[in-house]
């Protein structure tokens, strides 16, 4: 039997970025990840910095959109992580801070525009409305039917499939250890923590912790279960599409307020192309979604897709694309991260639901602190607690 | 080098590969043809490195090749799912940036 201050449960950008945080901080730390690092969301997203309000917050109305712009203290957070974290991790992650517009082409989405950039404005983020022409200036790639952008100079991009390993290593050169293909299968409570029970291969063992992290991504509502509760959190199928190599076109992040879009150019020439278009979630034998296997493309997504791409910026219709692939990512009940100890289980902590490649280090390095007990109250908008009722008959008796 | 036995071909043409005259038949593919004249090379890495075919169907973009005919701008294309038209001039030699 292993004993750890800390179980990660979840080899991802923030099961990762956690562990390298506590471990630093001098805390003996476990991660176990049932398949390997970055295999999930984190290294399958398609690496946007986004700091504005998101458009799936403003597309179901305004109390929605009221609440999720409580999100902004996190991100202006997260703007000064990311300008940190070459630094401290190496230059290897290709983050690129150029900025970021969210385009209208509407007058009804220039309205939506304006509402979005007065919350940014009351919350403190330094977004600012332009017009087409301004726009088009900062970005020349865009299409003339632009006629307005909410500008945000610190938005970007980064290297999915770099940030994750190199939280990793930096993880392992700190102690943590780092245990793959293992997957928690059981856990009880412990007169001073949990007992989980871990499969590698064909091989069972047991590890006490004081405390857990669940950072498993779309599993974490399955490793909820493990302890007894419910964490409502939903697994999502996406498409990201990615073109050939072109020269430098798109120097910013580009979004779209009232059409699914995000588009970048990464380090080595390629444009990214993806905003939410769904894919289909497979199912299980027992006829559940199986957020394991990959999800099918969904071809009406692909011409959706890439139709916004091309309308926003007409030069990317001369691209090859030269790949399309699906990922499964995750949402909360309410759409806010849920980040946090959950009440009815003392000692589990979660940290799921979206938005986690852009603030996945942020919460690291603040669920770090909680985690070892020191005073930090700026999670607090996305803690559990606010699904207490889900709980109010689950959790884990104490020994 | 193409197999000469049992085969039945389409109707021959002629292409330009990097300047170069070929022939080749209706119904082969570009990466066919250039393949058989020995044309190994499909493109050129961002350090100027020569890059073949590598998947043959379509998948992993490596022999992607400039192709210009007449009245139509410069595509670049797929040279494995491609078929050949007659005075198609293909270059291999765009440098990537």
């Amino acid at each position: 039997m292993r004993s750890v201050d800390v179980l990660v449960i979840g080899g991802g950008l923030v099961g990762c970025a956690t562990a390298c945080r506590l471990a630093g901080a001098g805390a003996s730390v476990e991660l176990i990840e049932a398949s390997y690092l970055n295999a999930g969301a984190s290294g399958a997203n398609a690496g946007s910095l986004h700091f504005q309000i998101e458009r799936r917050f403003l597309e179901n109305g305004d109390a929605l959109a009221d609440q999720a712009a409580q999100i902004l203290s996190l991100n202006r957070l997260a703007i000064d992580e990311w300008r940190g974290l070459e630094a401290e991790l190496g230059d290897s992650l290709h983050v690129h801070m150029r900025g970021g517009l969210m385009v209208a082409q509407t007058p009804q989405e220039l309205a939506l525009l304006e509402a979005k950039v007065a919350r940014e404005t009351a919350g403190g983020l330094p977004s600012r409305l332009i017009d087409g022409e301004e726009a088009r200036a900062i970005a020349p790639v865009l299409s003339p039917s632009i006629v307005a952008a909410s500008y945000l100079e610190s938005e970007g991009h980064a290297d999915p499939k770099a940030l994750t390993l190199a939280f990793a290593a930096e993880a392992e050169r700190q102690g943590a250890r780092l245990s793959l293909g293992a997957r928690a299968v059981a856990a009880r409570r412990v007169h001073d923590g949990y007992e989980i029970t871990v499969e590698t291969g064909r091989t069972r063992s047991s590890i006490r912790a004081s405390k857990v992290l669940i950072a498993a991504g779309a599993w974490s509502g399955r490793m909820g279960e493990l302890f007894n509760l419910h964490l409502p959190i939903f697994p999502v199928a996406l498409l990201m599409n990615v073109t050939e190599r072109a020269p430098p076109l798109i120097d910013q992040l580009i979004q779209h307020v009232g059409r699914r879009l995000s588009m970048k150019q990464a380090y080595a020439g390629n444009i990214l192309i993806g905003g939410g278009w769904p894919s289909r979630m497979r199912l299980d034998a027992s006829g559940r979604f199986d957020p394991g296997q990959q999800a099918d493309l969904i071809e009406t997504s692909l011409r959706g897709n890439l139709a916004v791409a091309v309308d926003v910026a007409p030069q990317v219709a001369q691209l090859n694309l030269i790949r399309s692939w699906t990922a499964v990512t995750a949402v909360t009940a309410d759409q806010l991260p849920l980040v946090g100890e959950v009440p009815q289980a003392p000692g589990v902590y979660v940290a799921a639901g979206g938005s986690a490649f852009t603030l996945g280090p942020t919460f690291a390095r603040l669920l770090a602190r909680q985690i070892l007990d020191e005073p930090e109250d700026r999670l607090r908008l996305f803690s559990p607690a606010r699904f207490s009722h889900l709980n109010s008959f689950m959790g884990m008796a104490g020994a | 080098m193409r197999s000469r036995q049992g085969v039945v071909r389409g109707r021959p043409l002629s292409l330009q590969i990097d300047g170069r005259v070929i022939e080749a038949y209706e119904g082969e593919t570009l990466a066919a043809a250039m393949l058989a004249v020995d044309a190994r090379v499909f493109r050129r890495d961002t350090q100027d490195r020569p890059r073949g075919l590598f998947c043959n169907m379509g998948v992993c973009s490596e022999c992607l090749v400039d192709v210009t005919q007449a009245g139509q701008p410069t595509r670049r294309l797929r040279a494995c799912v491609t078929d050949v038209q007659a005075d198609m001039v293909v270059s291999t030699t765009r440098a990537e940036t």
